[in-house]
């Protein structure tokens, strides 16, 4: 992995992953002397809220597209059986008049 | 019952399949509540939407324990969104600017930062869409990531991972220096 991508998964895992207690110290003392590092945790940082209202949106898509296709057949029955409500309720009148 | 553990690991291998399930037996006695609750069928989609979200991400996100099926829980919390929804509705046309606008404004501003970056996510081509939405919201492992989009290894689609991450973080960086200049 090259050195930038190196430096992402390292934010990452001071971010994400669980360092220890030691590490997370350290981190946290970096970036008191270090503003462009404490910039950068910033940045990762909304670089992950973005992703989770992505994630969030794209979600709400696929519910939309679930509740869209389980609903289709049911309107469709819906229809059906107004369509051919007369025409049942007939032929039950007259089995029942036999 | 099945156990949260159960239901995590089939929402991480077949998310549309468990969701459309969880739908199926859900969403009828929701929409039946918030119809006879003063609702139309379209409030009860979108409180057992949001429900659901909230529900995905704490289950992959393991801080949820069900100790009741998952309808009965997500009828449960639907409902109280909606008793929540109408008081909200009730309070509204008497109510002016109050603290709790205030709060959703405040809210909203500071969640303008992170929108900018959601407008970046959908530029980025849907390959890398795909690897990072997967990996950081839908929390599947590298595993059925590498899999899915055909990496020999674990540690190329790690690597490639990052490489749309540092995409991401570039068009964001652009973004801000455009805005700032």
């Amino acid at each position: 992995m090259r050195p930038a991508l190196d430096y992402l998964r390292q934010l990452e895992h001071y971010l994400l992953g669980q360092p220890t207690a030691a590490e997370a110290e350290a981190w946290r003392v970096r970036q008191l002397v270090d503003s462009e590092l404490a910039a950068d945790v910033a940045a990762q940082q909304l670089l992950y809220q973005g992703l989770q209202l992505a994630g969030r949106q794209q979600l709400r898509q696929e519910l939309e597209l679930i509740h869209a296709r389980l609903e289709r057949p049911a309107r469709r029955h819906r229809w059906w059986q107004a369509a051919t409500g007369s025409l049942r309720s007939l032929l039950a009148a007259r089995r029942r008049s036999r | 019952m099945e156990t949260t553990a159960a239901l995590r690991q089939a929402l991480l291998a077949d998310r549309e399949r468990t969701l459309t399930h969880l739908y199926q037996r859900t969403f009828p006695m929701v929409r039946r509540y918030v119809q006879q609750h003063g609702g139309t069928a379209q409030d009860a989609k979108d409180v057992f939407h949001d429900a659901l979200i909230t529900f995905y991400e704490k289950v992959v996100g393991e801080t949820l324990v069900l100790s009741a099926s998952a309808s009965t829980y997500l009828v449960a919390v639907c409902r109280n969104l909606w008793r929540q929804e109408l008081s909200r509705r009730t309070r509204q046309p008497l109510v002016s600017l109050t603290d709790e606008h205030a709060e959703v404004a405040e809210a909203e501003v500071a969640e303008q930062p992170a929108l900018s970056v959601l407008e970046q996510v959908e530029r980025l081509g849907a390959r890398c869409k795909d690897i990072l939405l997967a990996f950081y919201y839908f929390q599947q492992p590298l595993e059925q990531i590498a899999t899915a989009h055909q990496y020999r290894t674990v540690r190329s689609a790690t690597v490639q991972k990052f490489k749309c991450l540092e995409r991401l973080r570039t068009s964001v960086r652009a973004l801000v220096a455009t805005v700032t200049n």
